[in-house]
């Protein structure tokens, strides 16, 4: 083959493989459309995640078609990959498996840090939660390390009164969002909510972790009714992952580099 | 105890801006001015009110004693440069938006009427989800942010919130460091709604200690369900401020420019224009002994609050009021029997007290009432409401005369009772008054509230 055929085969590869990225953003952008469509009432951390997860899928597949067209057997790549996972699972079961807990019974566990649970024989305060362990302090003084998965495995009981009331929602903003002004409007959209909740506890967005990348908060309501839960729930994450959407919209754009700074 | 670097926070600025410094080069205005390098009067003024006349002295003091490393004050102020600067004091300025600072202001109004009993428990419920009260979060968010973003910069020692304006701030710092709460105005549980008692509760919890006016307030608090530490340390003033003995012609010059004539007897009423304040109950109990004290003078000082100033919040109700009190006096034929002086200097304040016979503090609801400790400085007798903080430090007859301010005749009794004395009766309120005061001095309060930090930062 001559130089100029090789020249030609080599860019036309780059242009397949061009395409295969550009159909994998596209899908991507679409995956993360649709489940940002069909999670509206979940909980946002979890619709977030789960978009995360579905936009990877949908890269790591477009990964695995580009570097096949460039030739490359993707066999290799996915056997390293795959021992890794392994390797990674068998080395870091239990830990994996709490913190996999701790993120679940985070969001649906219905006990936070200062309740009094009783759970697999074993009754205290709520006075930690890291990523493998809920410590409880017992009557008689005693710390008691339960690891998170105990919690999927068994049943919770919270002692603490009106806990059913209490419904506890993670909120992650960018750092870009401007808090004040997210607060208000929820606060302002969630008051339509009103003839759901306890009148004497308007919603409140508590402040958990706050840097340059963003902020995460909680935001706490209480139902009205012990059946109004669930629904106060969905309705909540749809007003949450609404306002969220709007934030990001709304949010300035970054300068355009081409042009020149306004003022100069 | 080493030396503290503190963060205040108050909803009342130190200092109202007359006019914008500019930048002479750009015309830019500045985002930092030196206050020494402005003149009082003109380019700026300290605001009125109580809260601010107690902080500033305080931290100048705790400053010279060597408590303070520096002092950093947050507070609202949306006509001032981001931050102004005075010696060992950083006045750091929030701004927020025009359109929610009307919903901000019908809030904190709201929060203060119900708690001074002037609007029913019934009328206030819900507030804390109205539209309105998502702007009183927003601003209580936005002044935590610009905390945070100091604390971030400057590392400080303590956080001294001041008031119920910023009552959430506590909460939303979210920081560990030692947090002060001080609850200035009047604390009665049961003019407080059902449904506001576990807002507050959440609130006041964020914080290490509250700090009360008076000892009726920390067991208000403790009714209402609050379990953490509450202090009583009486609001204070610094009598070096003062100026006790005016000479006779600066008296004359006021008194002419008021048109207090010799033969007049004068009764003095300072506080700002508001209806909280009274100013009704004294045209009242005047209208009841003007026949037989015909030559008693009542002498109004005072105008509005930084929140209905034209350069604060523009808020004004003191106008309506004022204009209220007025159409009052006329219909009970005593328009020639009162004077209103409006805003008036600290020289001229200090000569109508001395001019004075009397001084009257007849509010509906009071956090205290530091102006009856001006009388006592000034050894004016005082005739004070039961309802102020103040009353729980007087015994009637010994170093003050209490009224209710709801019965006309209770206060026309006590005018009557120190006009007719032989001169017993005012040496004993008058002596027994600044025995008093030394309760509610700079010297006092300061120690107090350096043994309070020291309690929460470590000796």
């Amino acid at each position: 083959m001559s130089g100029l055929g090789m020249v030609t085969g080599f860019n036309l590869v780059l242009l397949d493989v061009g395409i295969i990225v550009a159909l994998t953003a596209l899908f991507a952008w679409i995956v993360n459309l649709i489940l940002r469509g069909v999670m509206r009432a979940s909980n946002p951390q979890v619709a977030v995640a789960m978009r995360r997860l579905g936009v990877a899928v949908v890269v790591a597949v477009g990964a695995v078609l580009a570097v096949q067209e460039l030739g490359v057997s993707p066999s290799i790549l996915l056997l390293v990959i795959g021992l890794v996972a392994v390797a990674a699972i068998v080395a870091i079961r239990v830990p994996l498996e709490n913190a996999g807990a701790r993120f679940f019974s985070g969001i649906y566990s219905p006990f936070k840090v200062g309740d009094t649970i009783r759970v697999a024989g074993q009754a205290g305060r709520v006075i930690e939660i890291n990523a493998m362990t809920t410590i409880l302090l017992s009557e008689d003084d005693r710390m008691i390390a339960l690891p998170n998965s105990t919690f999927l495995g068994q049943p919770v009981e919270n002692l603490s009164p009106q806990a059913w009331k209490e419904l506890v929602v993670p909120v992650t903003l960018t750092g870009s969002t401007d808090l004040a002004a997210f607060e208000s409007r929820m606060l302002k959209s969630l008051s339509k909510l009103r003839l759901r909740l306890d009148p004497r506890f308007p919603p409140v967005f508590t402040v958990k972790s706050r840097s340059v990348q963003g902020a995460d908060l909680v935001l706490t309501v209480m139902v009205r009714r012990p059946e109004d839960r669930e629904p106060v729930l969905a309705e909540v994450n749809f007003r949450v992952s609404e306002e969220l959407v709007h934030v990001r919209q709304s949010a300035p754009k970054p300068p355009d580099p081409s042009e020149p700074p306004s003022g100069s | 105890m080493p030396k503290l670097r503190i963060l205040v926070n108050t909803q009342t600025p130190l200092v109202q801006f007359l006019r914008v410094p500019r930048d002479t080069r750009t015309t830019a205005e500045p985002s930092s001015v030196d206050l020494t390098q402005l003149t009082e009067g003109v380019d700026y003024r300290f605001s009125p009110g109580g809260v601010t006349r107690m902080v500033y002295p305080l931290l100048r003091k705790l400053l010279a004693d060597g408590v303070l490393e520096d002092a950093h004050w947050v507070s609202l102020n949306p006509n001032a440069p981001a931050t102004a600067h005075l010696p060992g004091i950083s006045l750091h300025h929030v701004a927020i938006d025009p359109a929610r600072m009307a919903g901000y202001g019908t809030t904190k109004e709201a929060i203060w009427a119900t708690a001074h009993g002037l609007v029913s428990k019934a009328k206030s419920e819900g507030l804390f989800w109205t539209d309105d009260a998502t702007e009183y979060t927003f601003y209580n968010r936005t002044t935590a942010m610009r905390i945070r973003e100091l604390d971030h910069d400057l590392d400080f020692d303590l956080f001294y919130i001041h008031d119920f304006q910023q009552l959430p701030v506590g909460q939303m710092l979210g920081t560990l460091k030692p947090k002060i709460f001080r609850w200035h105005i009047p604390f009665d549980v049961r003019s407080i709604p059902v449904d506001w008692r576990p807002v507050m509760q959440r609130y006041l919890s964020a914080y290490d200690r509250i700090v009360v006016s008076s000892d009726r307030y920390r067991r208000e608090l403790e009714r209402l369900g609050h379990r953490g530490d509450v202090l009583r340390i009486y609001p204070y003033i610094d009598p070096a401020e003062y100026r006790t003995r005016p000479a006779a012609a600066e008296v004359d010059a006021v008194c002419e420019k008021f048109g207090i004539l010799r033969a007049h007897s004068v009764g003095l009423i300072v506080a700002r224009m508001d209806p909280t304040k009274g100013q009704d109950r004294a045209l009242a109990a005047l209208a009841l002994v003007k026949n037989s004290l015909p030559n008693l003078r009542l002498v109004f000082v005072g105008n509005g609050s930084f929140s209905s100033s034209k350069g604060g919040l523009g808020l004004s109700k003191s106008d309506r009021w004022r204009a209220r009190l007025d159409e009052e006096a006329h219909r009970a034929g005593i328009s020639d029997r009162v004077v209103f002086t409006g805003h008036v200097t600290q020289a001229e304040l200090d000569a109508l007290y001395e001019r004075s016979d009397f001084s009257i503090l007849p509010s509906v609801n009071e956090g205290f009432g530091l102006v009856v400790v001006e009388s006592w400085i000034h050894r004016r007798p005082a005739l004070v409401t039961d309802r102020a903080g103040v009353a729980e430090l007087i015994t009637d007859g010994e170093n003050g005369l209490l009224f209710d301010p709801d019965s006309a005749t209770g206060l026309a009794r006590q005018i009557r009772r120190i006009a007719a004395d032989d001169g017993a009766l005012r040496r004993r309120l008058v002596d027994g008054g600044r025995r008093a005061a030394r309760t509610c001095s700079l010297e006092t309060a300061a120690r107090q509230e350096r043994e309070l930090f020291e309690s929460l930062v470590g000796g």
